[in-house]
């Protein structure tokens, strides 16, 4: 018993000094606040051990995978559109495969040592915004196989979401919807992309799909109830038919917040989340708090996002165009940390209750009364409270905001800028008759 | 929830288990040559040899004993058929699988020798003259009109769609893989034929 011990108190040691997630970001995010995405790229490249954009990590089955997430960001910011597509289809992949990964040491090491020590679960809004996004990079790059790929990818996420985990109004199938919706439009499918457009219009106002939604409508056959109301309006002319081009803008904007490390005593812990710890464990934990014990409850906690009420800039060959909002996905971050926030404490609750039995053992085995086994115990509860590192993974380069519009233009050669939180975009674009472009903005700062 | 008694019967467990000694020694490289069983294992829900392998063998045992293969064999290779690329339908990015899939066929008609091959080479410059250079990308719904450009009397072309869905704890993808010999005067179907194939993450 005094040899398991000592094996427990080796392996807990080989977990101290592990800053967390937060940690190793931190170089990434004080260069996206610098505006050095370049310099922020780089920092993620040390994490995830590779020489280049190009390369991904040898391993990318654990946190890496968030890393990885982290790069495609800042990769579509940096209109390096293939890096960032080959970077969101290996996360997406890396992501999807821990998220239905599940064994017993994962809940036994989140509950006892650290929530950080089990594998990542990715809540619902990124699931769904790695396909979003990685469809702009296709839409971009004008390749529309490519986006119909990530289009599917997003519609069996979609279907999970809202039936398995009952989030029909999560608005980030609003602009998945938009997107989707474009890429079967522009592909010749017009039934398939007023699905989509019916989804997105059921979420944010869209205004600019309103027009192209009516004219698809004369093509198509799908209808809805919300579909046919829209079909009282007037349609205008296909661009095909006007001679016409168009330019689809999406602008991302400030970054979500990220998860931050917060250490409090267990008294005040007990004051914020009582109502959701078990009676066994509010017993023991008020008894501790009572007795004035010095034991500090580690959990994560939100840090302010950046951004949020930045208005964007978009002009097309120096005229004004009016972009509007398709999702604010800082409000769903804080929503979904807020529906669990109560049980993440909670657990943080249990572990720390936890240690304080781990040192009474330790105590036991090594003898009530002697010197050594009351240094045991505390040394003990000191590993396991240095190794209790809350989870504060996240995929932290999601713009807090993301805009859109979609608008008509004479066919032939047109400059379109984008400005957002102090980063600019110019692009020239030449549309043929009929064509259409996707200009994008991520603005990460 | 855990309760605190859970919880430390599963530190015992974790102790005993060993669960955060980590794992010795470096990555090996293997052949497949000297370890043929590397190729069974799934590693994704994406398309791999085997699959590739299966699809094909499916479709062109089928299209070996079909009645436009018969056709063919009596023209004594005087049909000229082109091969033209096979549509992604599906969840995944398997545009290099598909490739590879067009490129085997490819193979497998020109070793059959009853027919006569037009090289691909000349069809990227055949879609670059009815689509235009400024957009000179393959688009499906002018195969007969690159057929008639390249003078080929048949063409193969096929595609690959799925049925994906996704649980709590696995994700599955059903690929359905068809192939078609279309005639390009009538554009009437010769020869069809699909085969099944599915992957799972679980």
């Amino acid at each position: 018993m005094r040899r398991l011990s000592l094996v427990a108190l080796a392996t807990i040691a080989g977990l101290v000094g592990c800053g967390g997630h937060e940690a190793r970001t931190l170089k990434m995010r004080t260069a996206l606040d610098e505006g050095q995405p370049k310099a922020a790229i780089s920092s993620i490249n040390d994490e995830i051990d590779v020489k280049s954009d190009k390369d991904l990590p040898a391993d990318i089955q654990g946190d890496n995978a968030l890393l990885v997430l982290d790069r495609a960001s800042i990769q579509q910011s940096l209109a390096q559109f293939p890096n960032s597509q080959r970077d969101f289809e290996a996360a997406d992949k890396a992501i999807d495969l821990l998220d239905l990964s599940r064994n017993a040491s994962d809940t036994i090491g989140q509950y006892i040592f650290s929530d950080s020590a089990g594998r990542y679960k990715a809540p619902p809004y990124e699931k769904l915004l790695i396909n979003t996004l990685n469809m702009i990079n296709y839409l971009e790059r004008g390749d529309l196989s490519g986006a119909r790929v990530e289009s599917r990818r997003l519609s069996v996420m979609q279907r999970y979401v809202v039936d398995n985990l009952g989030q029909k109004d999560n608005p980030v199938i609003g602009l998945g919807g938009f997107l989707a919706g474009l890429t079967y439009e522009k592909s010749g499918q017009p039934d398939e992309a007023l699905r989509f457009y019916d989804d997105a219009l059921a979420f944010q106002g869209f205004s600019s799909l309103r027009t192209p939604t009516r004219t698809l409508m004369q093509s198509a056959s799908y209808k809805s109830p919300r579909l046919n109301t829209l079909a009282a309006e007037a349609p205008s002319r296909p661009v095909e038919q006007t001679g016409e081009a168009e330019i689809i803008l999406v602008v991302g904007y400030g970054r979500v917040p990220h998860k931050i490390a917060n250490r409090i005593p267990i008294g005040l812990a007990l004051t914020y989340f009582s109502s959701a710890i078990n009676p066994h464990d509010l017993e023991a934990a008020n008894k501790l708090a009572v007795e004035g014990a010095a034991i500090w409850i580690n959990y994560p906690t939100l840090a302010p996002g950046q951004g949020g009420y930045a208005i964007p800039v978009a002009s097309v060959d120096g005229r004004s165009v009016g972009l509007e909002e398709a999702v604010d996905v800082e409000k769903q971050v804080r929503a979904e940390w807020h529906s669990i926030e109560g049980r993440v404490a909670a657990s943080a609750i249990t572990r720390a209750l936890a240690r304080v039995g781990v040192g009474e053992g330790v105590k036991t085995v090594a003898g009530r009364d002697s010197t050594v086994g009351f240094i045991a115990a505390i040394g003990s509860m000191i590993a396991l409270t240095a190794a209790d590192t809350p989870d504060t993974r996240s995929w932290e380069t999601l713009p807090a905001r993301v805009a859109v519009t979609r608008v008509r233009v004479p066919a032939g050669k047109h400059t379109v800028r984008l400005d957002a939180r102090g980063v600019s975009r110019t692009a020239e674009v030449n549309l043929e008759k009929g064509g259409w472009s996707v200009v994008s903005l991520m603005a990460l700062r | 929830m855990m309760s605190i008694r859970s919880v430390m019967a599963g530190l015992a467990s974790v102790v005993a288990l060993g669960a955060f000694t980590p794992a010795c020694g470096g990555k090996e490289y293997v052949r497949d040559s000297h370890d043929p069983s590397i190729d069974n294992a799934a590693m994704s829900t994406g398309l791999d040899k085997d699959d590739i392998q299966r699809m094909l063998s499916e479709n062109l045992n089928n299209l070996r004993n079909a009645p436009i293969m018969d056709l063919w064999r009596t023209h004594r290779g005087a049909d000229t058929v082109a091969v033209f690329p096979f549509q992604n339908e599906t969840s995944e990015h398997i545009e290099s699988q598909l490739t590879t899939i067009l490129s085997e066929a490819e193979t497998w008609l020109v070793d059959s020798g009853v027919v006569t091959m037009i090289s691909r080479e000349r069809q990227n410059q055949m879609i670059a003259e009815v689509e235009g250079h400024r957009n000179a990308v393959f688009n499906p719904a002018h195969v007969a009109q690159y057929g008639r450009q390249l003078g080929a009397k048949y063409f193969v072309t096929g595609k690959v769609s799925t049925s994906d869905e996704r649980t709590d704890d696995a994700r599955r993808v059903q690929y359905f893989f068809y192939m078609q010999v279309i005639e390009v005067e009538t554009s009437a179907i010769r020869w069809q034929h699909k085969a099944y194939i599915t992957k799972m993450v679980k």
